[in-house]
């Protein structure tokens, strides 16, 4: 087993994290830098919840092309077992590599042990992350992790604690450079709480105006700063009204570029109207925002059916 | 690095203990890890400190808010206040008897007069439920048992690895083969999966519906025991998920921890908003065909109609059969009164009667229907 010691992280300070975020157009805040840090420096995965498109994902992309690293993503689904998050055998190549044998009489005697090698396997994310030789360690991201069975977090409970994948065949891998893990979760279920245990944990709200505001600057390049502010004043009105789905931050960031787009420089009641499906994604809620006092909303009031 | 310095170590220890006392789950190892992390961070900087021992220590958002609570009150800011409500819901929940209940109304009463019109074997079984909390009645769980085999079981078009089943799988046939050099040695064999069907149980824990609490409690520790990927909430003006309490094998212990958490028993009823945060949560993810929900209530409501029949119509997008169990429904003079239950009934698909072990033996033969 190695140690990971060999490689240093390169947030030494909690406002080095911050820098770095801030590089990759990132807006983060105090406690999302600092759970960062903290997760280098224990080696523990961070637990990322909060609602649909408040950028929990974003995180791990960002620090993958911060550190440089390749960012192995596991997206999670019902169903989701180990031959598709761990490793699974080629078959096909197998029975190719028997038949070549089997016409050469001089590999025959070793095929057996050949066919179990390496090369044979079809590396699944989890392993991939374990396996991955560095420099530096691999940014993990196992997106929506409540979509996944239960049963599968017990089974993510043995990677996280030990960063080693045993296969049978081939022996155990353990982690060269543990590698960096970020959970998702959107919490439309309680996860389990010894996997939760291992985990730093952090919620991810919807972003206070001010931040908003900064986030579709820093994301929309060519934005205009008024524009900016008449887009993130519409989202936190809109994210006051009892919507199936209240729009996240993704939300605001694809309808401050079709607005863009649609070379729209000041917004009225009509353009809400009509780019409605950029923002809400019910019909139920897009026929409720026929109703809302638009007038309002553009204006930052608070709004009531 | 600074090491911690002793005083520090003794506050963050009082902080530690006080999160313990909150009811945060501050096990050694997340102590540990406080200190591992404190050593990395500026400690003089107050912020950094409360940020560094809270996500190490919380584990959801509710956990987040406690532990700023406990954090505050620690540095003596008194203007968060820790509500008895706790003591408040326990009593409530235990209080599981319909005559000491006094909320009796027509329709209990109706359910009473009515066991004694039955043959012996009927009135065992028509015994009222609510009366008989902690009698462990094994005829009701067998029938749970049974209604939970019927609710789970759908055979799917898929096919899944069995020793003896009916077809011959070649695919896998061929890759055991490769161990034999590609002799065919033996057949895997293949069978028809059962489909997994997702259950969601929304109960009414309103002040209405008290009398039904032992039998409601029991019907929901028995189907979540049965069927462990289902998934339970509870409502009255607030929806409160329960499933992980009733994982515990221990029914006092679930109890306490549900009275615990659930502060908004024996309240007032909106089945509106509880279907509206079930649409955007639960019902949200997931197969809408393989979900079969289930509500528990009287229909008595303080919302309006129209609202329940919105968040029906949503819900009904979302999954696949609606059964709707009403204590109320079963009595012989039993008329649907509720506003509420009036707007529900077009979009149930099984509207059944479960005041007592009788009428749910009635509603287990309905659900054959579901499968």
């Amino acid at each position: 087993m190695t140690a990971s010691s060999a490689w240093q992280h390169p947030f030494g300070r909690v406002d080095d994290v911050a820098a770095t975020f801030d590089a990759h157009d990132y807006v983060a805040d105090r406690p999302l830098c600092l759970t960062t840090k903290l997760a280098f420096d224990l080696g523990k995965p961070i637990l990322l919840e909060g609602e649909a498109g408040v950028g929990k994902t974003e995180v791990a992309k960002v620090l993958a092309s911060a550190l440089d690293t390749p960012l192995i993503r596991l997206q999670c689904y019902e169903g989701l077992d180990a031959s598709a998050a761990l490793y699974e055998w080629n078959y096909a190549r197998q029975i190719l590599a028997i038949r070549l044998a089997e016409a050469d009489e001089a590999r025959r005697s070793e095929i057996d042990s050949a066919i179990f090698g390496p090369e044979f396997l079809f590396e699944r994310p989890l392993l991939k992350a374990i396996r991955h030789p560095g420099p530096r360690p691999a940014v993990l991201l196992i997106d929506e992790i409540d979509r996944a069975d239960e049963e599968f977090e017990a089974f993510l409970l043995e990677i996280l604690s030990d960063y080693q994948i045993t296969v049978p065949e081939l022996g155990t891998f353990s982690a060269v450079h543990k590698p960096c893990v970020i959970l998702t979760s959107n919490r439309t279920r309680e996860l389990n709480d010894a996997l939760k245990r291992r985990c730093l944990y952090l919620w991810i709200d919807y972003p206070a105006p001010d931040k908003e505001r900064d986030i579709i600057t820093k994301r929309v390049p060519g934005i205009d700063r008024s524009l900016a502010e008449a887009v993130t004043r519409v989202m936190q009105g809109l994210r006051a009204v009892d919507f199936y789905k209240r729009p996240g931050v993704a939300e605001a960031l694809d309808w401050a570029r079709a607005l863009l787009g649609l070379e729209i420089g000041r917004i009225v009641p009509e353009t809400v109207l009509e780019t409605a499906g950029v923002v809400l994604k019910y019909r139920d809620d897009i026929s409720r925002l026929g109703k809302l006092d638009l007038d309002a909303l553009l204006q930052g009031k608070a709004i009531e059916l | 690095m600074t090491s911690p310095a002793e005083p520090l170590v003794a506050q963050t220890l009082a902080i530690c203990h006080a999160a313990r006392a909150a009811g945060l789950p501050v096990t050694q190892a997340r102590a540990i890890d406080v200190f591992r992390a404190l050593a990395m961070i500026d400690w003089h900087d107050a912020e950094d400190y409360r940020l560094a021992l809270r996500t190490n220590l919380v584990a959801s958002r509710e956990d987040e808010i406690l532990f700023d609570r406990v954090f505050a009150i620690h540095f003596g800011h008194s203007e968060f206040e820790h509500d008895g409500g706790a003591i408040l819901a326990r009593s409530e929940l235990l209080r599981g008897n319909l005559e000491a209940g006094g909320r009796s109304n027509e329709g209990h009463r109706d359910m009473l007069t009515e066991a004694d019109t039955f043959g012996a074997q009927e009135v065992q079984r028509r015994a009222n439920l609510a009366a008989r909390w902690d009698a462990d009645a094994p005829p009701l769980e067998q029938i749970i048992r049974e209604l939970a085999r019927r609710l789970a079981t759908r055979p799917s078009r898929r096919n899944a690895p069995a020793r003896h089943g009916a077809r011959v799988d070649l695919r896998r046939s061929m890759r055991r083969s490769v161990r034999h050099g590609l002799d065919l040695v033996e057949l895997a064999r293949s069978a028809r999966k059962t489909r997994k069907t997702r259950i969601v149980m929304l109960c009414d824990v309103s002040g209405s519906m008290d009398a039904f609490n032992p039998f409601l409690l029991q019907l929901m520790f028995g189907l979540q025991q049965a069927l462990k990927s289902s998934r339970t909430l509870v409502f009255s003006t607030q929806v409160s998920e329960i499933t992980q309490y009733l994982r515990r094998r221990s029914v006092v212990e679930t109890l306490g921890e549900i009275g615990d958490k659930v502060r908004h028993w024996s309240g007032g009823t909106d089945v509106g908003a509880a279907l509206r945060e079930l649409n955007r949560t639960v019902l949200r993810e997931g197969s809408a065909r393989a979900t079969v929900l289930i509500i528990i209530s009287d229909g008595y409501d303080n919302g309006t109609p129209e609202r329940i029949a919105a968040e029906l119509e949503a819900a009904k997008r979302r999954i696949r059969t609606l059964v709707w169990i009403n204590p109320m429904f079963g009595a012989t003079t039993f008329v649907v009164r509720a506003a509420g239950m009036k707007a529900a009934l077009p979009y149930v698909d099984h509207f059944l009667p479960a005041f007592n072990a009788r009428a749910l033996h009635d509603l287990v033969k309905g659900l054959a229907a579901v499968g």
